[in-house]
């Protein structure tokens, strides 16, 4: 009796013991880190950092996330056609002419373009495209001969500026179509499309599992989830100033949310020693010479990708109290001399 | 048989002291939950003074005991895989008699400490943790020392107690 | 104590302190060097440490070129033949997770390994 007793204690012992190991071992469930980036879409560097259990894993996962984002850059595609889809290339070709059928996702698109416009007061203007694409001419052919570079003259400006009124864009969403009436005018969507898409490639990274991921498409950044053990991702705002040897002007920890930043010492050109950004003021037609940076902070990136391109339109008064209205948005101001302004609810790390 | 029982109670007791006194000063070895191992005294004790199957009892009884007053479940886990490794080392080491009740108090603790960080190994599945290796040796081999010593003047008294009660 | 237990104690500790050694000696060796890390297209081309003064030519894909110069413990590019100039206007980098991007030619150059802020992403 007393022998079985303790075999059976020992048996016991063991189960528990393994038991134990394996309970702990599933709460576990160790995985590394791994990053990768391509160049494929929206004319920038995608970076994807995220925690998988394997390099394939993390390759599969990722693969299907960058083709995802490469089909949104296509629909929202202004220069290019491809085959077999329409996107706002189409839409625009047609300006004048006829409804386009698209995809629901454009539909939505210039949905959250239209809201926006009115959020901001018409800060953002989606069917700005016929100004941007002058500037944008100019800008080119200025970085192509920078001694030769030029400011688009202002009555060409003005002129393209009449065919920008956002209420002829006409969206039929029962047939699925929409029309430009205006033949002149065009769509541009590159204050809310990088952002649109990155906010849908995050939801379609919750579908799949990924839980732990970081996805920085040309510094608009949005976290799903946090990072492998739950403490928040930590995202440094660039500092607009690059003779400055300080890369940062601080860090915010993010976690589920999104981070975008709007500035004007990415993508610009100079004419005689003057710096024009690539962001046009709809109100003006001219880059915005406010603040070299504005940041905004919130959960959906395609909001935060418009907010912060329509405060940087903004003076910072004006648009702090936009910030301080929309709930759950923070927004962050880089000054001309490197002092920061921030909205009351946002939690930053500045560089001591 | 009422005397063994009042006996093993006394052990019993005194083993959820010295645990209580270790939980109250905690030593950090970077991994939660790994302990000296102090109680490791009183095992001794048992197995010089009763046998292989009271120690046994003995050290089961005061990890779970422990496990649920001050613990949480990965610290009874680790217990658990130290204590296991630390009697059987003990129980082998005292069977082939060369060393006295120091050297088997050393290898309880060596092995104790062993025990805990490879069941902590496969929890994290972080083979990185080995690093600790060294420190865990040396710590055990010290505690296992002046553990030893302790338990050699107890036993010797308790011997002594216990036979002259059984005549 | 028998001459067997101070024996004991003695080779314990000596083996305790062998793997000490053995392991500090391993993972000094381990922890490497910060380096600049180029990637084109996502691959990864090559890699040089911070250490050591040196200046690259990076022949892109598209038949362009980026110059990589190393100096003082910072990487930065110096001449490229993007039109844009990105590269060029920003800042050398030297922390790890910093990085220069020449998006026309499809480059990056990126600090891993090394000290200081540990930052998962940046937004700019």
């Amino acid at each position: 009796m007393g022998k079985r007793v303790q075999h059976a204690g020992i048996l016991l012992l063991a189960v528990l013991l393994l038991v134990g190991i394996a309970a702990m071992q599933q709460g576990k469930k160790e995985r590394n880190r791994y990053e990768t980036s391509f160049f494929d879409s929206f004319d920038t560097v995608t970076t994807i950092t995220g925690y998988a259990k394997s390099q394939e894993a993390f390759e599969e996962q990722t693969k299907l996330l960058q083709e995802k984002l490469m089909h949104y850059h296509q629909l929202f595609d202004i220069y290019h056609t491809y085959d077999g889809i329409n996107n706002l290339k189409s839409i625009n070709d047609n300006a004048g002419k006829s409804p386009i059928p698209v995809d629901e996702e454009i539909i939505e698109l210039l949905k959250l373009g239209i809201e926006m416009h009115q959020k901001t007061n018409g800060q953002i203007n989606i069917a700005y495209g016929s100004v941007l694409s002058i500037w944008h001419e100019y800008r080119e052919q200025g970085m192509a001969d920078p001694a030769g570079a030029q400011v688009p003259p202002e009555e060409l400006i003005q002129e393209m500026a009449a065919h920008t009124d956002i209420s002829r864009l006409v969206i039929d969403e029962n047939q699925a179509t929409v029309f430009l009436e205006d033949g002149e005018m065009s769509l541009d969507v590159g204050s809310i499309g990088k952002g649109y898409a990155v906010q849908r490639i995050t939801e379609y990274a919750k579908e799949l599992g990924m839980d732990h991921f970081l996805i920085s498409v040309g510094g608009n950044v949005s976290a799903v989830g946090a990072k492998a053990d739950n403490t928040p991702w930590l995202v440094g705002i660039e500092n607009p100033d690059l003779e400055s040897s300080e890369a940062y002007i601080g860090t915010v920890e993010l976690a589920d949310q999104t981070i975008v930043t709007s500035g004007d010492y990415q993508r610009y050109y100079m004419v005689d020693g003057k710096r024009y950004c690539h962001i046009i003021n709809p109100e003006t037609g001219m880059p915005p010479e406010y603040v070299p940076s504005v940041s905004v902070l919130t959960n959906d990136s395609g909001m935060a990708d418009a907010l912060s391109t329509a405060l940087f339109n903004m003076e910072v008064s004006e648009g702090l109290e936009l910030a301080e209205s929309l709930p759950g948005t923070e927004a962050l101001w880089v000054m001309k001399d490197g002092g920061i302004r921030c909205s009351s609810g946002f939690e930053f790390h500045e560089k001591e | 048989m009422a005397k063994k029982t009042a006996y093993m109670g006394m052990l019993t007791a005194l083993a959820f002291v010295l645990s209580y006194i270790e939980f109250l000063i905690p030593i950090n070895l970077g991994i939660p939950g790994v302990k000296l191992g102090l109680a490791n005294l009183v095992t001794i004790v048992a197995l010089y003074t009763m046998g292989v199957k009271e120690a046994c009892t003995l050290s089961l009884v005061r990890i779970v005991l422990n496990g649920f007053t001050f613990g949480n479940p990965a610290a009874m886990l680790y217990s658990l895989a130290g204590g296991i490794l630390s009697l059987l080392a003990m129980i082998g080491a005292r069977r082939i008699k060369l060393f006295s009740v120091t050297g088997v108090s050393v290898l309880g603790g060596v092995f104790h400490n062993l025990g805990q960080i490879m069941a902590a190994v496969l929890v994290v599945e972080n083979a990185r943790l080995l690093y600790y290796f060294p420190v865990l040796v040396l710590s055990g081999t010290l505690a296992g020392t002046v553990i030893g010593i302790l338990a050699a003047l107890i036993i010797k008294r308790l011997d002594k107690l216990i036979r002259e009660q059984n005549q | 104590m028998k001459k067997n237990d101070v024996i004991l104690i003695v080779v314990l500790l000596a083996a305790a302190l062998a793997v000490y050694g053995f392991i500090s000696l391993f993972s000094a060796k381990n922890t490497k060097e910060a380096q600049a890390v180029v990637y084109l297209d996502g691959e990864v081309q090559g890699s040089y440490p911070l250490d050591h003064d040196t200046s690259v030519t990076i022949q892109a894909e598209s038949g362009g070129y980026n110059i990589l110069e190393i100096r003082d413990g910072k990487a930065d590019i110096t001449e490229a033949s993007c039109p844009d100039k990105i590269c060029v206007n920003h800042r050398p980098v030297q922390n790890r997770g910093e990085s220069l991007v020449c998006l026309p030619n499809k480059i990056v150059v990126e600090i891993e390994n090394g000290g200081e802020t540990e930052i998962d992403g940046s937004t700019k």
